[in-house]
């Protein structure tokens, strides 16, 4: 058995695995083990049942921080304090979290950091998809068991919400407006009553404290299936913008470039990331259909050109510019990321795109390079 | 005789109920409070039941009554409940701070103007325009070092009367709180026991501050304070005497440390005069929460109303944790209920729920009580699902209240308001709360006064009539107003009365500002015709004149443009309001000779919206001359429109509105018209730009598509163009055409069922085929049919 039901999740780290050692992306409380046992050591503020952090130091964990010890902890959401304040003051008082946001806004991955730093493991996970079955949510069961031996606790095949309720921890659910509104309401029972009948077994399992619900839905997604007033109530909703200026969302980009390029153990110039500022720029600019100087409007594409693809494209331009170039990452190592990233439809999106290349890259006149290197790729 | 002297925080809720509690321990004989003493005849209309706060103290120069000071209070403001108390109880108040006689003189042509009136105000608002420096509201410190303070810079300035005004916020914010009635809390009420040992402390507190930093206070502030110790050394000998002041005056007030009668005489010897007026007038929880004027601005009014409220009812709750869940839980059942006003669900399951987060999240932050912050994020968090659309609604209704204050009809008016008062009697146009149509005949003397009265009240920000149709205004004998009185109207005519002490004379004043403060031609141009309507000659030369000299600067030919027609409005209708406007004749030949020059080459490589705002512009500028009616400028204006269509490379927006405009008045024929169009749909061309030109072209009246010729041009364009083109110009092409009647539309397409049969010549006739058809025809028309 595994933790997770469906396909395992991790935040859309864009790059990771395509490392040649193939290393697999550690689980949040893997990777930033040691700033969380500073924070545990040092951390004397009172602490809910079962948390392994004050309120405090989880907030401290996520928005970063120097510990009186001297250990820093680096910034895992880039954003309003507010919110994270928010989000961490809501799982302590036993209130269900729902991130809402369009995708790339770090929902999943501000989900992932809540669990690890509050529950020491943010792998009990559900991943919303139309497919997503009850038994995902209650409970399944083993089939060779039942039928050789009939409904028992053994044959019983707890979910990882039933196996939070048990442990008293924290069960991210991705995407829930993904899953079918009948799916939805079994959460409705589990978050208000904080217990899971088994009526096969004429029994119910009790959530112990310190279990709750982390869940995430795309804001975009509304009318698939919008969650039930019913449900939505349980929830402390914390909406995640986008980043709201060129400056904020180049610093995302950067730092989350340069961990996962440590990560990757790409050895590349790290200092010389100007090319985010260029790669946001355009991104801002098609998503939000205008220049960054306001003067000239665009189309803009299907894509969502979200901060999350930012990240991807600086990463793939890392790798190329390490294992091709010179390290130091250029116009002609993120030409074909921001080509594919922002060319989703081929008919729609190449207009858009040809548009965008030839009435705003072409007239920057420091922008040359890029403007090059985008035309080779594609000499239309 | 003792002095009490109870240093507050100027509407600050918690300092209003330890006043309250002082005051009954002290039981004084007399109630001194800050605040100058012109105030003292009007105080009394203060106990009538009529009053309902918040009002405001207004002091203005009888001679310019632009030049006013007002003195808000709030039922949580200090002042006021200080004020009630004493009333109820036939204790006498008294006001004290520097007069508004000498406050509101004129400056003197040396002497220290670092401090301006408002920077100098004690809680008031000072309203000086055009009389003072830019930088007089004092929360503008992004100027340092551009004035003449003598230390070199403007932000020390700043902070200084940052510090005077606010003492309590600033040793709030150096102990690291964010709300400072928060700290008032913690720091002053609940470290002492006995009322009167908090405000002795505070004051002491505030005098080490004061001793450690002498630059704190100026010489106004000297002056100020030396007025305050004059009416103190007053009434000293009366009994027992209470004093309510901003904190930072405190320790100047206290009789042990009082300089000499002499000396503060000394100090306020030979300032200067002026004659001034004092009344209360209504204000509002929205006045109260805008940071205009000094420091006067309250963040959060209605926060402030419910702090105050449930402490004053709370205090039966001897523990002040359960005081501060009870402050926190019945402002988020309010917020709830707003809520639910607005069509949300907030249930009461869920406030519960928001309680606690905002409890939680005060812990999370490490404050020592919720505030405000906390209850607006788990407002966001739990009753509106992440929205903040609806805390908007939370902000206007309860952050910040919709309170208007009121004042008893004995109260002193402003002399504006008097004259307002006095033409609505003579024009028999009486104010009423509820909305109601009338209508004026303007060829009548009283239809035409009361017409200019409406509209200067509203060039005056007075509101009270709206235009029913905004655009005839100007071209007929009649006018159609909705009129309605707002509580609110009552504060406007007070904040116009800076402009002036005459409807008359304040509305040229405000239009004359407006005028110099005008972004562009294009509003220039309303304020001409807003002095024609409201009769406002002086104003009118101002205009006119700011207008004369921004068109001379002018070049972007889209303004130019948009000047035209509120010009041409006024020179033509000018004579029926019986006003002269011969100088804004020669204006517009000015703007219509530079609009023209300037065609050509403003219509040049346009994109998509300016293009369609120069179209706009086009319309607006040939309404405006066809309005004249006058050869002598139309004939060139025609010359230029044929110089523009002339010029292939104009965008199609504008070219194919241009065509149209000259075809309109006969001045292409359809011929040419058909060639241009082929021209322009022709495959060649931008299919894009073809049927923008289409759109433009035929805007609205689908008339010319009743021309063969015209129409065969548009039928054979679109079935040219390729059909992934033509997905892509569908859009356009269904606005452009369901811009039509239906009626229109069906005509059109028949006509073109007819051109393309007219094509070939029917030879023969399939009878078989026809004959169900024609017997159909025939019973239609009543034909005995032999079957
Ligand atoms: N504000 C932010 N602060 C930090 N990282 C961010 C931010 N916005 C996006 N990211 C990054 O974007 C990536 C995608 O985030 P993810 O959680 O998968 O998005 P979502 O679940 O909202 O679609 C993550 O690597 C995350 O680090
Ligand atoms: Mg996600």
């Amino acid at each position: 058995m595994t933790d997770t039901a469906g396909p395992t999740d991790t935040p859309t780290d864009p790059g990771a695995g395509t490392d040649a050692a193939g290393v697999l992306r550690p689980p949040a409380e893997q990777a930033f083990a040691d700033e969380l046992a500073a924070l545990e050591r040092l951390d004397d503020r009172p602490r809910p049942p079962k948390w392994r952090l004050s309120p405090w130091a989880v907030t401290t964990y996520l928005l970063g921080g120097t510990l009186s010890d001297g250990t820093v902890v680096t910034p895992k959401y880039v954003g309003a304090r507010r919110l994270v304040e928010v989000a961490v003051a809501s799982l302590a008082t036993d209130r269900a979290l729902l991130l809402l946001g369009v995708p790339g806004t770090a929902k999943t991955w501000v989900g992932e950091h809540l669990a690890a730093a509050v529950s020491g493991s943010s792998r009990l996970v559900v991943q919303g998809t139309a497919g997503t079955a009850e038994e995902s949510i209650r409970y399944g069961w083993n089939y060779a068991r039942l039928l050789a031996d009939g409904p028992s606790r053994d044959a019983l095949v707890p979910s990882p919400v039933m196996r939070a309720m048990q442990a008293g921890r924290l069960v991210r659910v991705e995407e829930l407006t993904r899953i079918p509104a009948d799916v939805q309401d079994a959460l409705i029972t589990i978050l208000s009553e904080k217990t899971l009948p088994v009526p096969e077994l004429d029994t119910e399992v009790q959530a112990v404290q310190g279990f709750n619900v982390i869940a995430t839905a795309n804001n975009r997604d509304k009318g698939v299936n919008d969650l039930s007033s019913a449900l939505k109530r349980r929830f402390t909703t914390v909406v995640l913008p986008l980043p709201a200026t060129l400056s904020e969302e180049a610093d995302i980009v950067r730092r989350r470039v340069a961990s996962l390029g440590a990560a990757l153990r790409l050895p590349a110039d790290l200092e010389h990331l100007a090319e985010v500022e260029r790669v946001v720029t355009v991104f801002r600019e098609l998503r939000s259909g205008v220049t960054a100087d306001q003067r000239t409007s665009l189309k803009s594409p299907s894509a969502t050109l979200s901060t999350a693809e930012a990240i991807s494209v600086m990463t793939n331009g890392l790798a190329l510019a390490a294992h091709f170039g010179d390290g130091r990452v250029g116009a002609d190592d993120v030409a074909a990321g921001l080509v594919s990233a922002v060319v989703k439809d081929p008919v729609q999106d190449r207009i858009v795109w040809q548009e965008y290349l030839e009435t705003v890259v072409k007239d920057r006149r420091e922008w040359s390079d890029l403007y090059r290197a985008c035309r080779d790729l594609d000499p239309a | 005789m003792t002095v009490h002297v109870l240093g507050v925080r100027h509407h600050g809720p918690g300092s209003a109920r330890s006043v309250v509690l002082a005051l009954e321990e002290v039981r004084p004989a007399t109630l001194v409070v800050e605040g100058p003493p012109e105030l003292d005849a009007v105080v009394p209309l203060l106990a009538d039941a009529a009053t309902v706060p918040p009002v405001a103290g207004l002091v203005y120069d009888v001679a310019a009554p632009r030049r006013s000071l007002f003195y808000p209070l709030a039922d949580f403001s200090p002042e006021w409940v200080a004020i009630r108390w004493a009333l109820s109880r036939g204790v006498p108040v008294r006001f004290a701070d520097l007069a508004g006689r000498h406050l509101l003189a004129p400056e003197p042509a040396t002497g220290d103007t670092d401090d301006e009136a408002a920077g100098r105000l004690p809680f008031g608002e000072a309203e000086e325009p055009g009389t003072t420096a830019p930088d007089q509201s004092a929360d503008g410190p992004e100027a340092p070092g551009s004035e003449e303070s003598p230390d070199g810079s403007g932000a020390p300035e700043v902070a200084d009367a940052d510090v005077r005004q606010d003492v309590v916020a600033v040793l709030a914010r150096t102990a690291g709180y964010a709300d400072p009635e928060r700290w008032w809390e913690d720091a002053v009420e609940q470290r002492h026991a006995d009322v009167l040992a908090r405000f002795a402390h505070l004051r002491d507190a505030i005098a080490a501050v004061r001793a450690a930093d002498p630059a704190l206070s100026d010489a106004h502030n000297d002056r100020r304070e030396a007025s305050m110790r004059t009416v103190l050394r007053d009434v000293l000998d009366a009994g027992d005497v209470a004093v309510v002041c901003g904190a930072f005056h405190a320790p100047a007030l206290d009789p042990r440390g009082f300089p000499s009668a002499a000396a503060d005489a000394r100090l306020l010897r030979g300032l200067p005069r002026t004659k001034v007026a004092a009344t209360w007038v209504p204000w509002t929880s929205a006045r109260l929460a805008a940071s205009s004027g000094y420091g006067a601005g309250v963040e959060a009014p209605g926060w402030y109303r419910h702090l105050f409220e449930t402490w004053s009812t709370g205090d039966a709750l001897p523990d002040p944790r359960a005081r501060d869940h009870d402050v926190a839980s019945s402002w988020l059942v309010r917020v709830a209920r707003a809520l639910r006003e607005e069509g949300l669900p907030a249930p009461p399951a869920s406030v519960v729920d928001a309680v606690r987060l905002a409890e939680s999240l005060a812990a999370v932050r490490g404050r020592p009580a919720v505030g405000l912050d906390e209850l607006t994020d788990a407002t966001r968090g739990v009753l509106t699902e992440g929205a903040d659309l609806p805390l908007a609604v939370v902000h206007r209704r309860l952050v910040v209240g919709e309170e208007i204050g009121e004042v008893p009809a004995a109260t002193p008016m402003v002399p504006l308001a008097a004259d307002l008062a006095a033409r609505q009697r003579s024009l028999r146009l009486k104010p009423t709360a509820t909305s109601s149509t009338t209508t004026l005949d303007l060829r009548t003397d009283n239809g035409r006064a009361r017409s200019v009265l409406l509209h200067r009240l509203r060039a005056l920000g007075v509101p009270w009539g709206t235009p029913a149709d905004d655009t005839r205004t100007l071209g007929t004998f009649k006018e159609v107003w909705e009129l309605e009185w707002q509580p609110e109207l009552a504060v406007a005519v007070v904040d116009a009365s800076r402009y002036g002490a005459t409807v008359l004379d304040a509305t040229e004043a405000r239009v004359a500002e407006r005028a110099r403060e005008a972004e562009g031609l294009a509003e220039l141009g309303r304020l001409v015709e807003t002095c024609l309507v409201a009769d406002l000659p002086v104003a009118l030369g101002a205009v006119v004149d700011t207008l004369a000299e921004a068109t001379a600067h002018q070049h972007d030919l889209r303004v130019l443009l948009e000047t035209v027609e509120p010009l041409a409005r006024t020179v033509r209708y000018g004579d029926v309001r019986r006003t002269d406007s011969g100088r804004v004749g020669a204006l517009l030949t000015t703007v219509l000779a530079r609009a023209r020059v300037g065609l050509r080459a403003g219509c040049q490589a346009l994109d998509d919206d300016l293009a369609t705002r120069t179209r706009i512009a086009l319309e607006s500028a040939h309404r405006g001359v066809a309005l004249l009616a006058d050869p002598q400028r139309s004939e060139p204006w025609f010359r230029a429109l044929a110089g523009l269509v002339a010029d292939g490379s104009v965008h199609g927006t504008v070219d194919g509105r241009a065509v149209r405009l000259l075809h309109d008045a006969g001045r292409v024929d359809t011929g040419d018209v058909a060639a241009r169009m082929s021209r322009r749909l022709s495959l060649a061309g931008d299919p894009a730009d073809g049927a923008a030109w289409l759109e433009s072209f035929l805007g609205g009246e689908a008339v010319l598509l009743h021309d063969h010729a015209l129409l065969e041009v548009v039928d054979g364009w679109v079935s040219g163009i390729g059909d992934d083109v033509f997905a892509d110009l569908l859009p356009v092409l269904r606005r452009t055409f369901s811009g039509f009647g239906v009626a229109e539309r069906r005509r059109i397409g028949a006509q073109l069922a007819g051109a393309s049969r007219t094509g070939e010549t029917v030879r023969e006739v399939d009878d078989d085929r026809a004959l169900p058809a024609v017997l159909a025809v025939a019973r239609m028309l009543g034909l005995e049919v032999a079957s």
